[in-house]
């Protein structure tokens, strides 16, 4: 059994990003210090990623880089300073900056270089400050750096002189970057910069390695990328702050106006308004995909929840972007968006885009959405449905109408009658779907009015001047100058530390492979579920014959000291064979005997007598138990023998006794004169012998069945069945041989000392039998022994 | 009376092959579909959703038998993707083979992020590997061997 759980409904408008939550709120993170002390790389962190398109004068970032190497050298008569600082730009390959965007400080100073997957320029990294007589000491680093291969990046090198005395050697170094890394961008298949927030979620999926590229729903994300060229949300910044990318792709796609979402197990962005084909926001009228009325929903699966009152109060959006003016730093303005007549004074909730929103537009696009949505979205709706027509083709993303009729009051109906837009399906083997939806809010004429809001804010377009009117530190010509900077640099052999790597292909061991070896645990000497015997197997029942003979010692050994044997028989016949005797409870108990803690290897005896004769003689042993009421465990099988036989060499008379079965069906009984015999071996009863006359023949034909034809040794009882009806013939069985006297059972059974049966013809399935026993004395009147005698 | 049926396909291969058809309808028959051979196997794909990441998760429900285990493992250690699709289509036309009418209703690829289970019964998750945790991006770092050891300032 699997149970399934949902997230509670009231989840769904966070999931789905439709509210958000503010924790903190501050200065904006796209202001970047201009005059601060030039910063350094430090292992470990992430390195950035510049990522802008510069296009119709809007977009680009200025980008404040870091150092990784330093050379610093002075005039040992001036005592002018050279610094020569190696920087890392980005991650990836860009194209060349031109001169004019490169400063130190607010300044188009010094010399540059730049290039990719290489080391900037040529000069070694260190510290040659001399002293100089009645000059100021220049107190520069003295770990300068080592070099690196710096691959998959786009590097520096700034060179500038500063006269003796100055306090700028030190300032930070910044770059305007109007056209960032190149990726291969969605909308034209083409490689080169991008301001699309799509091209940089796909960069950064692919160069995490977290999951395939596979599982990225390309269509849903090229649909994402033209409603974002369309309305103008374009992303101008520096990627520097590592995060998780979950957390990334969730948090961006808000400032997007998209929405992370997941179609057939892949992943992607969509719009959260719905569009065009061209990928601007629809205005038009809304047609639902499919209406669910009652003939669908699944009776009490209709689950609402109304948004709380804190995310439904009116606000004013305070939107934070950054205006970029060409060439320039860039100016962190902000713009205040509401619902006319609403939170005319507050509250105010903060969006921080100045890290990549250069475009006022979004911003304002952006806060009219939050609002909007505040205003107009009121509840998220959860049913299960039956399927039907709609089945093979809804999809997230759909808008579709819940139209369900209530009566609650007498002679008036009312219905719950709403579009929604589809935010998750969830399908059961079952065929039951479970649909949950956000309130589409339409006007009179089925148009989204959110999509209307969002669609008609535009901002002021009021530019703020940069303020800057002393432009005397660029070096003369720098502000106009386009030329490119220098690809300048060389190539550092990889360094002695490379990454440790383990080779499975040497260690030569699956992940899954287990181990060969057979099982072999140590023994536990305290869970043995029944005691060994010390000296060896079970020995059984010994000291007797097989079979055994009367007046025999038969013994058996416990396994353990302090043990008890006890004796049973079973007579032949009551069971089918002797591992039927084994187990057989019609037994009957002959002695038990407990045995000592010492000596008890000698077993307990049994001397056979003629009470056992004609049965099986079983031994069974039980070991000292403590915890039983007995004082003795369970039982455990020593031996059992064959059924025991008389000692007949100890008797002087035999006679047969027993039952006579001819072809009439009437048993007759006989028992015959005492016989003395001297050769024991020499008594028994013959098989089946056809007869002619009083000729003998060892064969009937066929006609019957032929016992093993005898004399047999000590056989009591014989029997044949006819295996055909046949009125012919002559047959007979039987005739009692002794050492002194054999008789055909051709001769019948006139004679007193004979047993036999003879007959005409055979019927098939008739049964002739003599059956009975030997009765043994030494004076022809007491019956000393009884025995069936073999078969 | 409906006359709607679901059937459950899996697949799992990664860019250069695939590994394993398996169908959950058509009971001890191999069958085909889109020209290629689906052999049966028992399994229960269930909570096939599609929308806001929350619960994008889904779990097979497989016997623990050698096969399995075998196919699972493997898709696990070499991150092979798992396709599960779900066919609707009409009981009455045919029971013995897929009709070429029936409606492909449902899709989900994942890898197999997970396997758990007892002796007898495991259950797969798919989804992403995409971990909640960590931070990701940007994925690269500064090391020694890309900067070497940076300039003290």
């Amino acid at each position: 059994m699997s149970i399934q759980i949902r997230d509670p409904l009231a989840l769904l408008p966070y999931q789905s990003g439709l509210v958000t939550t503010i924790t903190e709120e501050g200065a904006a993170k796209g202001q970047s210090p201009l005059d601060s002390r030039q910063k350094a790389a430090v292992i470990g962190e992430p390195i950035p990623i510049v990522f802008c398109r510069r296009v119709s004068s809007n977009g680009g970032v200025l980008v404040s880089p870091a150092a990784t190497e330093g050379r610093y050298e002075n005039n040992s008569t001036t005592n002018v300073l050279t610094t020569k600082i190696h920087l890392v730009l980005s991650e990836g390959d860009m194209d060349q900056l031109p001169i004019k965007d490169v400063f130190q400080r607010a300044c188009r100073v010094g010399t540059w270089a730049q290039t990719y997957d290489r080391r900037a320029e040529t000069w070694d990294p260190g510290n040659f400050i001399v002293a100089v007589a009645t000059k100021k000491f220049w107190n520069c680093p003295l770990y300068c750096g080592t070099q690196g291969t710096y691959d998959n990046m786009t590097t520096l090198s700034f060179i500038n002189t500063h006269d003796d005395e100055s306090e700028l050697w030190d300032r930070q170094v910044h770059c305007f970057v109007r056209n960032g890394i190149n990726v291969t961008r969605i909308l034209d298949d083409t490689l080169g910069p991008s301001n699309n927030v799509i091209d940089l979620a796909l960069y950064l999926i692919t160069q995490s390695s977290r999951f395939p590229s596979s599982m990225v729903d390309l269509t849903m994300m090229e649909d994402a990328a033209l409603f974002c060229n369309a309305n103008g949300l374009f992303y101008n910044g520096e990627f520097k702050e590592s995060t998780n990318l979950e957390d990334w792709l969730q948090s961006i796609s808000s400032d997007f106006l998209l929405r992370v979402s997941d179609k057939n197990g892949k992943k992607g962005l969509r719009p959260r308004l719905q569009t065009n084909a061209n990928g601007t926001i629809k205005t038009t009228a809304i047609e639902p995909v499919f209406t669910f009325t009652e003939d669908h929903v699944i009776i009490e699966s209709f689950e609402i929840d109304y948004i709380s009152l804190e995310n439904r109060k009116a606000i004013t959006a305070l939107v934070l972007w950054r205006q970029q003016p060409d060439s320039d730093i860039g100016i962190i303005r902000s713009a205040e968006i509401r619902m006319t007549g609403l939170a005319d004074n507050g509250p105010l909730e903060q969006y921080d885009l100045s890290q990549f929103c250069a475009t006022e537009d979004h911003a304002v696009k952006v806060g009219t959405y939050r609002v909007a949505s505040r205003y107009y979205v009121t509840h998220t709706l959860r049913i299960r449905v039956a399927p039907s027509s709609f089945n093979a083709t809804l999809i997230v993303g759909d808008v579709v109408r819940v139209r369900l009729r209530r009566e609650t009051n007498v002679g008036t109906v009312s219905y719950h009658n709403y579009f929604y837009e589809v935010e998750r399906i969830a399908r059961a083997i079952s065929g039951v779907i479970s649909l949950d939806l956000i309130h589409f809010p339409v006007d009179s004429q089925n148009r989204s009015l959110v999509g209307l809001a969002v669609n008609a804010a535009v901002g002021n377009g009021y530019t703020v001047p940069t303020g800057r009117t002393d432009f005397t530190c660029d070096i003369a010509g720098r502000a106009v100058d386009n030329t490119p900077l220098p690809d300048v640099g060389e190539t550092i052999s990889p360094i002695n530390d490379p990454p440790v790597e383990t080779d499975p292909a040497e260690l030569g061991n699956e992940p899954d492979d287990g181990p060969t070896d057979p099982v072999d645990n140590p023994e536990d000497p305290l869970d043995e579920p029944e005691p060994e015997y010390p000296s060896g197997p079970n020995p059984g029942v010994t000291g007797v014959s097989d079979p055994p003979v009367e007046g025999e010692t038969a013994n058996a050994v416990p396994p353990c000291p302090g043990g008890k044997v006890c004796w049973y028989r079973v007579r032949k016949g009551s069971v089918a064979d002797i591992e039927e005797a084994a187990t057989t409870p019609n037994r009957v108990t002959i002695q038990c005997e407990t045995l000592g803690t010492s000596g008890w290897e000698a077993g307990a005896s049994l001397v056979l007598t003629n009470d056992d004769i004609d049965h099986y003689i079983i031994a069974e042993a039980t070991c000292p138990d403590p915890s039983s009421p007995d004082g003795f465990g369970e039982p455990s099988l020593i031996g059992i023998t064959d059924p025991a036989i008389p000692d007949i060499y100890s008797y002087q008379y035999v006679r047969w006794q027993g039952i006579l079965i001819s072809t009439s069906g009437f048993p007759t009984a006989k028992t015959t004169d005492w016989t003395s015999f001297a050769s024991p071996g020499s008594v028994g009863l013959y098989g089946l012998w056809g007869c002619v006359g009083n000729v003998q023949i060892t064969s009937s034909g066929g006609l019957t069945t032929i016992p093993t034809l005898g004399p047999a040794p000590w056989r009591a009882s014989v029997s044949t069945t006819g295996l055909i009806t046949n009125s012919t013939g002559s047959y007979g069985l039987g005739g009692l041989n002794t050492s002194s006297t054999g008789v055909s059972p051709c001769q019948g059974t006139s004679s007193s000392t004979q047993v036999a049966l003879t007959w005409g013809g055979t019927v098939e399935g008739q049964t002739i039998s003599i059956s009975g026993l030997w009765q043994f004395s030494n004076n022809q009147s007491t019956v000393l022994a009884e025995w069936g005698g073999f078969t | 009376m409906s006359n709607r049926g679901q059937s459950q396909y899996l697949r799992i291969y990664d860019n250069s092959q695939t590994y394993v058809r398996w169908q959950a309808y058509y009971i001890n028959q191999t069958i085909t579909l889109d020209s290629a051979s689906w052999s049966y196997n028992p399994f229960n794909a269930d909570g096939m959703m599609a929308g806001s990441p929350a619960g994008s998760d889904v779990t097979i429900t497989v016997p623990a038998t050698t096969t399995a285990i075998s196919v699972f493992k493997a898709a696990l250690n070499n991150n092979r993707l798992c396709e599960i699709k779900m066919y609707e289509f009409d009981t009455r036309l045919s029971q013995s083979a897929p009709i070429s009418t029936q409606s492909l209703i449902a899709t989900y690829v994942g890898e197999v992020s997970k396997i758990s289970g007892n002796f007898t019964e495991l259950s797969i998750n798919l989804s992403s590997a995409l971990s909640p945790v960590g931070a990701q991006v940007p994925p690269r770092k500064f090391t020694t061997l890309l900067i070497g050891a940076p300039v003290r300032l």
